[in-house]
């Protein structure tokens, strides 16, 4: 994989000279956690059940709503910068960087995968900004069971997943196109069925049923409700619990393996200038 | 120059793209090491076609060829290690600075880092950018960005050097020191070098030997004199005010070759002009002929094109238009 560092290297280096990306690219989802999760704390509908109801309120033992949809910002932040990845490389292709690694002594796909990865880097730090800034501001996120080093690690594991396989989806779909206006419309289609048909902001118990089985297949649900179920739990996560959020990291990786597979053969093969 | 090693070979290369448009039809070339060898013709003739085949990045349908023994489809990594490209395109980084460029690209090479800093300097001096490497590359002007090019095609120490329309774009001063800097990377570095061009003067100015390309095939190779040579001597072309005047012409001398590029236009190639033109005159005096204008053309490769492919060498657009327009664009700046 020659190619690959320094390629990621030019990556990152073009994101954080560039105040203005990297200053937007993180107060936009410190908008959703401070505004979207400030404005619109549906927690408080539920939370003069009488305590022998509790089990009837649909956000469970979320003591408040940014602490409930923590996990579904985290996750559809990942997936929207994911779903950009894709634009650099018909920039490149436009600008005629690329012609210059089409002729050096590298491997097609690293050309891809330094979008790819340094995506998932710039997601990480994005992430430790939105989980501080959730974690400042009064009415924020409460980790009110703790968490531990293995819960950090799921929760960095889902969103890497994420990261890589949206990203690697749309470097795919980048890889012969000319014009980043096809990206910009594929992503517009498609961002918002996958935020509202999943269980990033609501609960299941809050959905159309239909809607709510849809939401089951939507791997922006496994990474969220992986994310929550250890938010909400920390310490005190139970052993079903753990399961289940296992098992939504199986779906994660299973999903991140195919597309790597896929982008590997495709952009060996397909990547022109 | 002394030896005659064949460094470049090339056998009934063939380029189809989709649309059964035929870009290349069969070339077959062979360019010996330590040349300069230019591919002439107009824009969508095949020069850059070849180029990218010969360069790697892209297939040829049919046919193969050799880059110092490698084939250069089935051994495409070890040709890309041995070769240098600075293609049409700007290929540097804008946010990036000079030397970043260099170095990333050293990197794709596995050149150690302390080398290839050494190895930036040496090129970034030999090109007159020392004072810019640590400057941001959209602080480059359109001249020093073509200059830059040439270092990241040239840091990992290529045998051979493609540069596809080395001055396209650059302003006749730009051009003229950019020839400089070609010619001085192969004398101080020994390249050998293989540029397309539809200038005829920068093929003139530059290359040891010529390919002539028209319509995807070669129509004649040789160096520039010899191009020359063929033309048998000069041209005398004589413009009338009138098509009957022109015609007069017919039987003035059945020796020489009297064409009529526009029916008031006579055009006459001759051994020798100097010793010719006289006689020219003294028949246009007693046969009464009024011509508007009378001039000599000595051999230039204006008119070999025009003698071998029939039509001038002219600006046409040609290829991606748009990354042309953005190319010229950054170059202006």
């Amino acid at each position: 994989m020659s190619g690959l560092i320094p390629l990621t290297v030019r990556e990152l280096r073009k994101w954080y000279r560039n105040p203005v990306f990297f200053i937007v690219g993180l107060l936009q989802p410190i908008f959703w956690i401070v505004l979207f999760g400030s404005a619109f704390d549906i927690t408080k509908l539920f939370s003069k059940l009488p305590p022998d109801l509790s089990s009837l309120n649909p956000f469970g033992i979320a003591p408040n709503y940014i602490t409930f949809i923590v996990g579904g910002i985290l996750t559809t932040t990942s997936l929207f910068t994911a779903m950009f990845s894709g634009t650099s490389l018909i920039f490149d292709r436009r600008l005629g960087n690329l012609g210059r690694f089409l002729v050096s002594p590298i491997r097609r796909s690293s050309i891809v995968f330094s979008k790819i990865l340094s995506t998932t880097i710039r997601i990480l730090v994005q992430a430790v900004i939105l989980v501080g800034a959730a974690m400042l501001i009064p009415g924020g996120l409460i980790l009110e069971n703790g968490i531990s080093v293995l819960d950090v690690i799921i929760i960095a594991a889902a969103l890497i997943m994420i990261a890589f396989s949206f990203s690697s989806l749309f470097s795919v779909i980048a890889i012969r196109l000319k014009r980043q206006e096809t990206i910009f419309g594929i992503i517009n289609l498609i961002n918002l069925p996958l935020l509202f048909a999943s269980y990033a902001l609501f609960p299941a118990g809050l959905m159309a049923p239909w809607l709510a089985n849809v939401a089951n297949y939507n791997p922006v649900s496994w990474s969220a409700e992986a994310i929550r179920t250890v938010i909400l739990n920390g310490t005190t996560t139970t052993a079903s619990q753990f399961h289940s959020v296992l098992l939504d990291l199986l779906y994660l990786f299973l999903l991140s393996v195919a597309m790597i597979i896929i982008t590997i053969v495709l952009s060996e093969k397909e990547i022109r200038d | 120059m002394s030896d005659e090693e064949i460094i470049v070979e090339t056998r009934d290369l063939v380029k189809i793209y989709p649309g059964e448009i035929k870009a290349v039809q069969g070339i077959n070339l062979q360019i010996k090491r330590g040349e300069i060898y230019g591919f002439l013709g107009p824009n969508g003739a095949g020069k850059s076609t070849t180029i990218k085949m010969l360069s790697t990045s892209i297939k040829p349908t049919s046919g193969s060829a050799t880059i110092m023994g490698y084939d250069i489809v089935r051994d495409s990594m070890k040709v890309r290690r041995v070769i240098g490209v600075v293609p049409q395109d700007l290929t540097t980084d804008e946010d990036l600075k000079g030397i970043e460029n260099i170095e990333m690209v050293a990197r794709f090479y596995d050149i150690p880092s302390k080398e290839a800093r050494s190895r930036a300097k040496e090129l970034l001096s030999l090109v007159d950018l020392s004072d810019f490497g640590e400057k941001y590359v959209s602080s480059y002007s359109g001249g020093m960005r073509k200059r830059l090019e040439l270092v990241v095609g040239l840091v990992h120490n290529p045998q051979v050097l493609f540069l596809d329309e080395p001055t396209l774009g650059l302003d006749v001063q730009t051009r003229a020191k950019m020839w400089d800097y070609i010619r001085k990377i192969r004398e101080e570095l020994g390249v050998t070098i293989i540029l397309t061009s539809h200038y005829l003067e920068e093929v003139d100015e530059l290359a040891d030997r010529i390919s002539i390309i028209d319509h995807g095939k070669i129509i004649v190779t040789g160096t520039s004199d010899e191009l020359k040579s063929n033309l048998k001597g000069d041209i005398i072309q004589v413009e009338f005010s009138s098509e009957a005047d022109a015609n007069k012409f017919a039987d003035y001398e059945d020796k020489i070759e009297v064409s009529y590029p526009k029916p008031q236009e006579v055009r006459m190639k001759v051994r020798d002009a100097d010793s010719q033109l006289p006689d020219i005159m003294k028949y246009i005096v007693n046969n009464g002929i009024k011509p508007l204008k009378l001039s000599v053309h000595r051999p230039s490769l204006d008119q070999v094109f025009l003698e071998y492919t029939g039509r001038e060498i002219r600006e046409e657009e040609g290829g991606d238009v748009r990354k042309m327009a953005m190319n010229m664009r950054r170059l202006r700046r």
